[in-house]
């Protein structure tokens, strides 16, 4: 499991770190802020060979590239034109999208292509550019024919801490970086391109910030405190983490009503989705009262069955977390980031800042 | 208040036994903020502690007070639910184990039975040479102690390596209970580290459990 | 990736039947509607015990919506151990859980091969992070136990065409049943667990009609509704309020937040209305 790879930390310095972020404000290890993201490099389109790409570094080296590459494919399941030719306006209203459409594949060295957790960060990531429908609909290119969007994520070196936000934002970046060629052709015929790539439209317009894909923030909970961006060492002391993928919001359907609003973008929540946070695999401390070697004779013959004995928590004595998240820690989670000028907010502006070409 | 937990109730996963501070935990119950819930599905048991400690003897060694004994014990059991209830090796536990293989530094146990449940997975043991007795243990040699084959009595040590629980058999009572000879018959024991074949009347070396 | 070992079909040779006769075309305008309680879940069928050979098993069945053609979910789940891992793993001090969620191939419209696909693994990786919540790990050391459940019938209404598609609201309602046949057959396999975890969907549905509202429903049947515009499956832990996984997908702006709430509200409710059948049907295997 890609975030459940082990950690190095003992018992004691779980507990140590467990308490440090639990206090208010949470120190973290790193010193950074509870909504500070790490430092990272980011650039697009360095890969001509694709329609669009992206190469995001963590300062910590991890390193991820998406490459966009799409295809023409025949549309399945349509039956022949024995429809008479309808208007524009009902051209427009056919104008949909299937999901599979998109292939989404994430490759992490030292993980199986097709181990789970790799399956569960693909899907998570398709499911958040699928959700509202939309970018399907974006592929559509006449009733017969669309594009088949590859979509190649590759980390280049194997994690140092849980890579979901990382490649959810090289996604991010190579999908805003994707052209498609300009189709000449017109109605159902067979489709036929400008072969001039600096004609070639976006996929996502620029200059109209309505549409963006989506991003994945992961964030977690430590006790009270809502902490974004963890590092490995941070997740393995969690008691909740949530991958929460956000996107824009179109501006004119909310602006109408916007008067004594903080200022920001409105996102949408687009999917939410619990990932197992590495904590319930940590070794558990021993308190003293039964510890063995500090006095207490271990007793001899124990009957069989008569596990290990069940204790009250001991401050300063790690225990791997049991059980789940109160609903209100999770509601607060998703509502700390979908925040007006929140992090979300912040990750979109920076993203932005990101020349494309 | 006594009726909070009958003796022959069921109890579910997450159901709600008593207060902490009224039971002791036993086996197939677990502690949340300072309450008592049982963790398996099976019939409750009520046990009250065995009798007020005798005269209090000197103590040879300085412990921490022990903890409230007066408390009764409350557990969970499978038994009248499912006879199948799988059971792991613990330390402390007298198990009783197969030698599948002799090394010079190790031999390489099968346990079979722990306490008195037979166990249904496959669990390996390992009786390092430093843990076949208690005496000597700079002579002991691997085989002259174990034979593959032969069914041993050990104590679990330690949960050991990803691989093999750590055994013991330095004790009198643990040991080698059942040996076969070279020649494939069923042997006694005749001392503390030999056992006889009854037919050829060759003695082969071994560690020996004591006979209760 | 190929399987060499069998004999599999051509691939991507089947389509599944696309039904264009008028009746079908009447049903398809009369959509079977929602007869029950917005609040309210379907029968389910319950049973532990069913596998002698597993360490715990389980067998789930939820109703059909009472329509022709149209098939409930039949799931059964076994649990093999705790048993000793494999020889090359690392020591661990808690229990390895494995999870292996496998449509059978007849279970879907459109038939699934042998080798599990993403989504199969990722409905796996749901379970995981639901189950282990509540399971006791550290009662377990050095063992591994594998929770097998193989989805015999899938709930997919024959007419629904694949066109309205997205499949994604049949997995979650596939995950919730896996959660709560799981958690029967784990109790059966007296594993230690902090309490039956039990799953619920809730959606955000909008009918037909021009003028419908969206409103909130548990247990829906996709079939039933002409979009749901978000939903959200939740496995609970009900005596101690906690929930272990959360899978919302949708699409909600900011300001609906208390729709997401209410959402996850009435999921908890459908996770607790099932954990009724669960604990009832728990009680029931001691007698």
């Amino acid at each position: 499991m890609a975030p459940n790879q082990h950690v190095l930390l003992s018992p004691a310095e779980l507990a140590y770190l467990h308490e440090a972020l639990s206090l208010t404000p949470p120190i973290r290890p790193d010193g950074r802020a509870p909504t500070q993201f790490r430092p990272l490099v980011a650039e697009t389109e360095i890969l001509p060979g694709t329609n669009g790409s992206a190469r995001i570094c963590f300062a910590d080296g991890t390193e991820a590239i998406v490459g966009v590459k799409a295809e023409v494919e025949r549309t399945r399941g349509y039956h022949g034109d024995d429809e008479e030719e309808g208007g524009e306006e009902k051209r427009e209203q056919e104008r949909e999208g299937q999901d599979e459409w998109v292939e989404l594949t994430v490759e992490i060295p030292g993980y199986r292509e097709d181990d789970a957790s790799t399956a569960f960060l693909a899907a998570m990531l398709s499911e958040a550019l699928l959700a509202d429908g939309g970018f399907a609909k974006k592929l559509w290119i006449n009733r017969r024919f669309h594009w088949k969007l590859f979509l190649d994520i590759i980390l280049i070196s194997p994690p140092l801490s849980y890579p979901l936000p990382l490649l959810s934002l090289t996604t991010h970046l190579a999908l805003l970086s994707t052209r498609l060629p300009r189709l000449k052709s017109e109605g159902d015929e067979d489709p036929f391109f400008d072969d001039d790539w600096a004609a070639a439209p976006y996929l996502y317009p620029q200059g109209t910030a309505t549409t963006r894909p989506p991003i994945t923030l992961l964030v977690m909970a430590v006790g009270r405190n809502i902490i974004f961006d963890p590092t490995k060492e941070e997740l393995a002391v969690a008691d909740v983490v949530l991958a929460v993928s956000v996107g824009e919001a179109a501006t004119d359907a909310s602006s109408t009503k916007g008067k004594g609003k903080a200022p920001g973008r409105s996102l949408r929540l687009l999917s939410v989705r619990t990932v197992d946070p590495p904590s319930r695999v940590t070794p558990p401390g021993v308190p003293n009262a039964t510890n063995s070697a500090y006095g207490i004779a271990a007793s001899a013959q124990k009957q069989p069955e008569a596990r290990t004995v069940e204790a009250q928590a001991v401050e300063g004595v790690w225990r791997a977390p049991r059980g789940g998240a109160k609903p209100a820690v999770m509601a607060a989670l998703v509502q700390k980031v979908l925040e007006r000028g929140g992090v979300a907010d912040e990750v979109l502006d920076a993203l932005d800042a990101v020349e494309l070409g | 208040m006594a009726t909070s937990a009958p003796q022959t109730a069921l109890a579910i996963p997450g159901q709600l036994l008593g207060s902490a501070s009224k039971y002791q935990p036993g086996p197939g119950t677990h502690i949340h903020e300072s309450n008592l819930y049982s963790s398996l599905l099976g019939a409750v048991h009520v046990v009250q502690p065995a009798k007020a400690p005798g005269p209090v003897k000197r103590l040879t060694k300085i412990t921490p007070a022990a903890s409230p004994a007066e408390l009764p014990t409350i557990s969970v059991s499978r038994s009248g639910v499912s006879e199948k209830r799988e059971i792991l090796p613990e330390v402390g536990n007298t198990v009783l184990c197969r030698v599948v293989r002799i090394m010079p530094r190790q031999a390489v146990v099968a346990i079979l039975i722990c306490g008195d449940t037979v166990l249904d997975a496959e669990w390996q043991g390992l009786i390092r040479v430093q843990d076949v007795r208690a005496t000597e243990k700079d002579r002991v040699k691997i085989y002259e102690s174990f034979r593959p084959g032969d069914i041993v009595r050990a104590e679990v040590i330690s949960l050991g390596d990803q691989a093999s629980y750590y055994l013991s058999t330095a004790r009198n009572e643990l040991g080698v209970i059942m040996a076969t000879s070279e020649a494939g018959n069923t042997m006694y024991p005749v001392s503390w580290k030999e056992y006889r074949d009854p037919e050829t009347g060759l003695g082969e070396p071994r560690k020996v459990a004591k006979p209760y | 990736m190929a399987d060499r070992r069998r004999v599999n079909g051509p691939v991507g040779a089947t389509i599944p039947p696309v039904f264009e006769d008028e009746d079908v075309q009447v049903q398809a305008t009369q959509r079977t509607t929602r007869s029950r309680a917005p609040n309210g879940i379907r029968k389910m069928y319950l049973k532990t015990g069913v596998t002698p050979s597993a360490s715990g098993s389980a067998y789930l069945e939820i109703e059909t919506s009472g329509k022709d053609g149209v098939s409930g979910l039949k799931l059964s789940c076994t649990v093999h151990g705790p048993r000793s891992l494999p020889r090359l793993s690392p020591f661990s001090p808690h229990i390895i859980l494995s999870t292996h969620v496998k449509f059978a191939p007849f279970a879907t419209k459109q038939r699934r091969g042998y080798l599990r696909d993403p989504s199969e693994r990722d409905l796996g990786t749901h379970l995981e992070a639901a189950l282990r919540g509540a399971i006791i790990a550290d009662r377990w050391p050095k063992s591994g136990v594998d929770i097998i459940i193989s989805i015999i019938e899938g709930d997919q209404g024959r007419e629904t065409s694949g066109a309205q598609g997205d499949d994604t609201w049949d997995m979650m309602n596939a995950l919730s049943g896996c959660i709560t046949v799981a958690s029967a057959a784990l109790a059966d396999a007296g594993i230690d667990c902090v309490d039956t975890v039990a799953g619920g969907v809730a959606a955000l549905v909008r009918g037909s009609g021009e003028n419908d509202t969206a409103r909130i429903v548990i247990d829906p049947i996709p079939s039933e509704h002409e979009r749901i515009e978000a939903a959200c499956c939740i496995a609970y832990l009900p005596a101690r309020d906690e929930i272990t996984n959360l899978w919302f997908k949708g699409d909600m702006p900011d300001h609906d937040m208390g729709i997401y709430s209410e959402l996850v509200q009435q999921g908890i409710q459908a996770s607790k209305l099932a954990n009724r059948v669960l604990v009832e049907s728990l009680g029931e295997t001691v007698k």
